[in-house]
């Protein structure tokens, strides 16, 4: 017996339950798309090195209503422009958005659910991912947040994914941002829990024409979770899309950004994955330039210690008349244990001839002479060590714009990378 | 302070140091001058423990201790002290908590109470008025960035926190402008005690204007080729390093 079988009786399971009653046409849909199919098995290329053995013997129940002492998540710059979600449904106790300034509409999609027909048009025409059907068919609830045209929001959102398992649930986390011209937002978009679940989020991003949008995605769930991630990001003529996506928890995590950028427009798709033990973290990014003249800056670190394995396929495509693209991507990784693995893969397709495009992938250790400079600074080899191996992670954290996150995730990465005892760094 | 004799050090194999005798007294300046490729900036690297360098004869002493029984970051803690030609940049690791580690270990290694964060903050920002930095150089990742001039300046600033005995400064005039120099060379000079030394390697005599020299060495082929006060530094000026290299050929076939 192959483990698809098993696999496809995942997929049933996972949608024996009662179909919300909103977006229905779009869930049928969905699950049209769905029938039959199975788990991606390690045969497929895109899977090739993750594989899904372990999730596909699970099962997991719908995730019920339950409360969470959410307070150690909040951040102080964005207590007032929060919304909640706990294994799914809206926390209406633990969301405040008191702060979000008139005109942006931020609610749960449960209650404005009229302000929601962007659903699942982003990327229309692509085909659609199995987890990304798997979400649409079965999210209970999810945030929309709208910016008007030419809104230069001050605060930045915080949009909190709460899990917590008791017995094995799965959840379907939802977010769609829509800026309308010219508007400019800073989002937080964090995924925490407890417990052994499966979370399979979709996030539906629109820049339209000269809209900004800097977007932080922090990754923290449980070391029993899976967590299957969906981006879908369109961005309009000089319009900006800048993405930051923090991997560190998670038994296993895949992260799949798809961005398509139009005339002029600029995207950065930054990704920081931490890990050790035997976790797994994915990362297979598209980036789609579409139109002329669009530049894009892809930055990739891993860092794997202990038996982990770490996955980054970036792929690149520059459309047919796509001239002056400046596309960019490196891959970095630092292996910090015999047993650590990293498959990296740039993968550039270019069908236009004006165009710069540059790929970069190093897999190792510390480089010696920055080893030597902090030596002869008077730190001995093992604290040397381990600064350099947290100013690697830390790197990826300089531009966080949220003062009290970023410290937060400075001192996340310090009691990762063994840095802890050399003091605060953060 | 220091005694160096006849010290031999090669890279991958290949001899660079053929034979180095030198005496380093505290209060003293001396400067090592040479063509390009002559072993200056090697000498330097020896002396702090540079694991692409290995020491193939002679001996270095330090304050009376055999200076290879020390590891690097020993060497750094126990005094010794060199501004790099062309210092690493270290992304993600603020200059403001480099310079606290860096400090800390020092005062640890010393018996001196360490400082924490805004005790420490107070005590940068004396220093860097010494270099005339700017204060968002501190925020900013190591050295990342930073220009030619400003890693320099860098470099001092760690110097100036570390309050080395035995400071060695490897070209520090390069990408340097001539006011950037000065407010360096200033700074090194204040930093200069009696019971300091400092070994400045240059290739231009530029620098020594400003940090002025007791005692000039040309440094050749691996050798020192010839040793005097500070005059030697205006006429290798006004003449070059051929005249040196001649007469130093005379000298061997005699």
């Amino acid at each position: 017996m192959s483990t698809a079988v098993v696999g496809s009786s995942l997929l049933a399971d996972l949608l024996s339950g009662p179909r919300p009653a909103e977006w229905a046409s779009l869930r049928e849909a969905a699950e049209l798309r769905l029938a039959g199919r199975e788990l991606p098995a390690t045969r497929e290329e895109d899977w090739k090195y993750t594989d899904l053995k372990a999730l596909a013997t699970s099962t997991f129940e719908p995730a019920p209503k339950v409360t969470v002492d959410i307070s150690r998540h909040l951040l102080p710059e964005m207590v007032g422009t929060r919304q909640v979600f706990v294994n799914g449904h809206h926390a209406p106790h633990a969301s405040c958005a008191s702060a979000v300034p008139a005109g942006v509409r931020y609610f749960p999609m449960s209650h404005a659910s009229e302000a929601c027909h962007a659903l699942g048009s982003v990327g229309n025409g692509a085909a659609k991912g199995l987890f990304e059907d798997l979400n649409t068919a079965r999210f209970q609830d999810g945030a929309v947040i709208l910016v008007p045209k030419n809104l230069k929001v001050a605060l930045p959102l915080h949009v909190l994914f709460v899990t917590k398992a008791e017995t094995p649930v799965a959840v379907f986390p939802r977010l769609l941002v829509v800026l309308e011209r010219g508007a400019e937002l800073e989002l937080v978009e964090e995924h925490h829990g407890e417990g052994a679940y499966l979370s399979c989020p979709v996030v539906e991003v629109h820049v339209a024409e000269g809209a900004i949008l800097r977007h932080e995605r922090v990754q923290r769930e449980s070391p029993e979770a899976f967590h299957l991630a969906t981006l879908r990001a369109e961005v309009g003529k000089g319009g900006q899309y800048h993405s930051r996506t923090l991997s560190f928890g998670a038994r296993l995590s895949r992260q799949e950004p798809r961005v398509r950028l139009a005339e002029g427009a600029e995207a950065s798709l930054d990704g920081l994955a931490l890990l050790d033990g035997s976790q797994v973290a994915d990362t297979h990014s598209f980036l789609h330039h579409a139109e002329p003249g669009a530049t894009s800056r892809q930055l990739h670190k891993c860092i794997v210690d202990g038996r982990a394995r770490a996955i980054f396929n970036g792929q690149v495509l520059v459309a047919k008349g796509a001239q002056g693209t400046d596309a960019q991507q490196q891959s970095r990784n630092l292996l910090l244990s015999e047993a650590a693995r990293v498959d990296t893969k740039p993968q550039l397709e270019i069908y236009a001839d004006d165009v710069k495009c540059s790929h970069g992938a190093a897999v190792g250790q510390l480089d010696p002479e920055e080893l030597f400079y902090l030596q002869s600074r008077g730190m001995n080899a093992d604290d040397a060590r381990n600064l350099l191996t947290y100013g690697f992670a830390a790197d990826v954290l300089t531009h966080v714009p949220v003062a009290s996150l970023r410290r937060s995730l400075r001192q996340l990465v310090m009691a990762r990378t063994q840095a802890g005892s050399l003091g605060d760094l953060a | 302070m220091l005694s160096i004799k006849n010290l031999t050090a090669s890279i991958n194999g290949t001899p660079v140091l053929k034979g180095i005798d030198l005496e380093i007294k505290a209060g003293e300046i001396h400067a090592i001058m040479g063509p390009n490729g002559s072993g200056k900036s090697t000498l330097g690297k020896v002396l702090v423990g540079h694991p692409a360098y290995e020491v193939t004869g002679g001996e270095v002493l330090y304050e009376g201790r055999n200076l290879f029984e020390l590891a690097a970051d020993e060497r750094a803690r126990a005094g010794i002290f060199m501004g790099f030609q062309h210092p690493i940049e270290v992304p993600g690791v603020s200059n403001a908590a480099f310079l606290r580690l860096a400090y800390n270990k020092k005062a640890e290694a010393e018996g001196r109470d360490e400082l924490d964060p805004l005790e420490f903050d107070d005590f940068i920002h004396e220093k860097i008025k010494l270099v005339s930095m700017k204060e968002e150089f501190l925020d900013r990742s190591l050295n990342e960035g930073f220009s030619g001039g400003e890693k320099k300046r860098n470099e001092i600033l760690q110097m100036a926190v570390l309050e080395p005995k035995l400071a060695i400064l490897d070209e520090l005039d390069s990408g340097l402008d001539i006011d950037a120099l000065r407010v360096l060379g200033d700074a090194v000079n204040k930093l200069q005690r009696p019971d300091r030394a400092l070994l400045i390697i240059t290739h231009f005599p530029r620098i020594l204007e400003t940090i002025q020299p007791q005692f000039v060495h040309v440094l050749s082929g691996g050798r020192i080729l010839k040793s005097a006060g500070k005059e030697l530094a205006t006429e290798l000026e006004d003449r070059g390093y051929d005249w040196v290299l001649e007469e130093a050929a005379a000298g061997g076939a005699r």
